[in-house]
């Protein structure tokens, strides 16, 4: 019981910090606060459905090509609305939430519902750790959110465009002024959190079938973990799955699967009340962006 | 190499810079020396097309907040609605006033966002040059940029100028709040710059003292306007010039 929860705990942390990694990078980065997340997050499940299932594409091409679908979409959206009342947080949040919103509900009303809506594993089988089985799709989860962890950090300290993100999210102007046009690197920047959050899909939606109601949890999961970590840290966003992630499971252990989305709810209004920019957070204007 | 001619910068109603002309040949050092709120920044800024960005992105928020008239030539070519970003590309680099780093990444660090336009091998190269000029950073390196003093600063902001292999840098009251001291390893790092790396330097400065003895030729501004102009030998010798802006 102990070694089941201290395993499935871990990959529970994993797949937070996957969910919350795409979300946290855009916002450090370039201070928007992407709440059509969650729906891109579904939208790239449901495109690599419709690429397999409607077009006949082998998964892997269709896992890519949604990949690269869901951050062109994340470009336009920037492009399109964000670039427009950047620095206007309210507006920010509404019309990305907006954008989501109608994303999630056009697949409900176009009838994407129901138990065929599932997405292949990478590998089938399952395998033993000590008396805990674990399938394979977890062990996929828990290499690639490792690697990509990793893969971020050394991205964004050993890469141009890597630097120069990392200088646009200290200070703009100065960022501007040494030839970096920080609008078009903002605009990467979210390309990127999208993408990352169709990587997170194509992982973890093969655990069960694709819902739309799963597009708003992931937005919760995500914010809840950012706000704790504090919004733009990458050690916070590690810390704070960990924290969530084992007490989800806790929790699931009593008391049942009903009331593990009830901790990120409850973490999200603990924290706001104790210490408003987070654990790791230096955004101060957190209680305003939130 | 740059031409200024009559600009003239409003923020709403204010006049920040009226009917302003300028002129600065290669290889030149030339100062544009003011009080505070004269201009000098709404100057550089809109040299180096900062204040078109600030403009692009107030007009988007439904704000129209600037206007500029007037006409920059740089390099022969007339640049004056050209995105900052480009002019960075075209070898215009300005160091903003109260030297400007990334607080969060160490020194090195700092130069390797500000070789955002260079290929690889030139930005290893040029993070020698910069230690090379200012050996008091090498041992530094490591440190955050945002735990190192002004002096410090300043000198890693020349630094970051450089990594982009300027043409003509602005430095916006580089001596700011520095002692006498570090005054002159900056002025003598300024005048080792052009030398070595054929530089053209604008400089702006509220205290014309430390900067004029090495000048080509100085501005001096007032409220925007221009006041006199001349050699920096000629202006030291002008006693309102002395009275203005030489300090007790
Ligand atoms: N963004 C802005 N909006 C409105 N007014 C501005 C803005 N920037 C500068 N000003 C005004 O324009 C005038 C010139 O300012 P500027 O910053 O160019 O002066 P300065 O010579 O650089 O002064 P200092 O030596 O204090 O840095 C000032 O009266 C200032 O208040
Ligand atoms: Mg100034």
């Amino acid at each position: 019981m102990l070694e089941v929860t201290i395993i499935y705990g871990f990959i529970n942390s994993i797949i937070l910090a996957l969910i919350a990694l795409g979300f946290s990078l855009t916002f450090g980065i370039s201070g928007v606060s992407n709440f059509a997340y969650g729906a891109m997050y579904i939208m790239a499940g449901y495109a690599v459905w419709i690429m397999i299932n409607l077009i006949g594409l082998p998964f892997p091409v269709a896992a890519i090509l949604a990949v690269i679908f869901t951050a062109l979409f994340g470009l336009a959206l920037y492009r399109l609305v964000l670039l427009r009342v950047r620095g206007m947080v309210i507006s920010e949040v509404i019309a990305t939430f907006g954008v989501g919103l109608a994303i999630l509900e056009l697949f409900r009303y176009l009838g994407f519902t129901g138990f065929e809506y599932t997405l292949p594993v990478f590998t089938d089988g399952s395998l033993m750790i000590g008396d805990t089985y674990i399938d394979h799709q977890r062990l996929w989860i828990v290499g690639i959110g490792i690697s990509l962890a990793l893969g971020l950090y050394l991205f964004t300290r050993y890469t141009k465009t890597g630097l120069a993100f990392r200088g646009i999210a200290q200070d703009e102007q100065t960022a501007l002024s040494l030839g970096i046009n920080s609008d078009r690197v903002a605009g990467l920047s979210v390309a990127f959190g999208s993408g990352l959050a169709a990587i997170a899909a194509i992982l973890i939606l093969p655990r069960g079938t694709i819902s739309v109601n799963e597009g708003y949890d992931v937005l919760i999961n995500a914010m809840a973990v950012c706000i704790i970590g504090g919004l733009g840290s990458t050690v916070g966003v590690i810390v704070a799955s960990f924290m969530i992630g084992y007490a989800q499971m806790i929790t699931d252990a009593f008391s049942g699967p009903h009331w593990k989305m009830i901790v990120s709810l409850v973490a999200i209004l603990i924290i706001l009340l104790v210490k408003p920019s987070g654990l790791f957070g230096k955004q101060k204007e957190l209680e305003e962006r939130i | 190499m740059l031409q200024i001619s009559n600009l003239m910068v409003f923020y709403e109603n204010a006049l920040a810079l009226n009917d302003f002309s300028m002129k600065v040949e290669k290889g030149q050092i030339v100062a544009v020396i003011g009080s505070n709120s004269a201009g000098k920044t709404t100057l550089m800024n809109t040299v180096s097309g900062l204040i078109i960005d600030t403009k692009i992105k107030e007009q988007r928020k439904g704000g129209e907040r600037i206007t500029l008239y007037g006409k920059i030539v740089f390099d022969g070519k007339d640049i004056t609605e050209l995105h900052p970003s480009e002019r960075v590309k075209e070898g215009l680099v300005l160091c903003r006033e109260r030297h400007p780093i990334f607080p969060e990444s160490d020194l090195v660090e700092n130069l390797r966002i500000a070789g955002y336009l260079r290929k690889r091998s030139e930005v290893s190269s040029t993070i020698e040059y910069v230690f090379d000029l200012f050996p008091t950073l090498l041992r530094l390196k490591t440190r955050k940029a945002g735990f190192l003093s002004g002096g410090e600063q300043q000198m890693l902001t020349i630094g970051m100028a450089l990594m982009v292999k300027p043409k003509l840098l602005l430095l916006d009251e580089p001596l700011l709040g520095l002692s006498p001291i570090m005054q002159k390893t900056l002025v003598d790092a300024i005048l080792k710059i052009r030398k070595e790396a054929g530089l053209t330097i604008v400089v702006t400065e509220q205290f014309a003292r430390p900067i004029l003895p090495v000048i080509d030729h100085g501005y001096v501004v007032e409220n925007g306007m221009l006041s006199l102009d001349g050699p920096g030998l000629e202006l030291m010798e002008n006693p309102e010039v002395k009275a203005a802006y030489f300090g007790v």
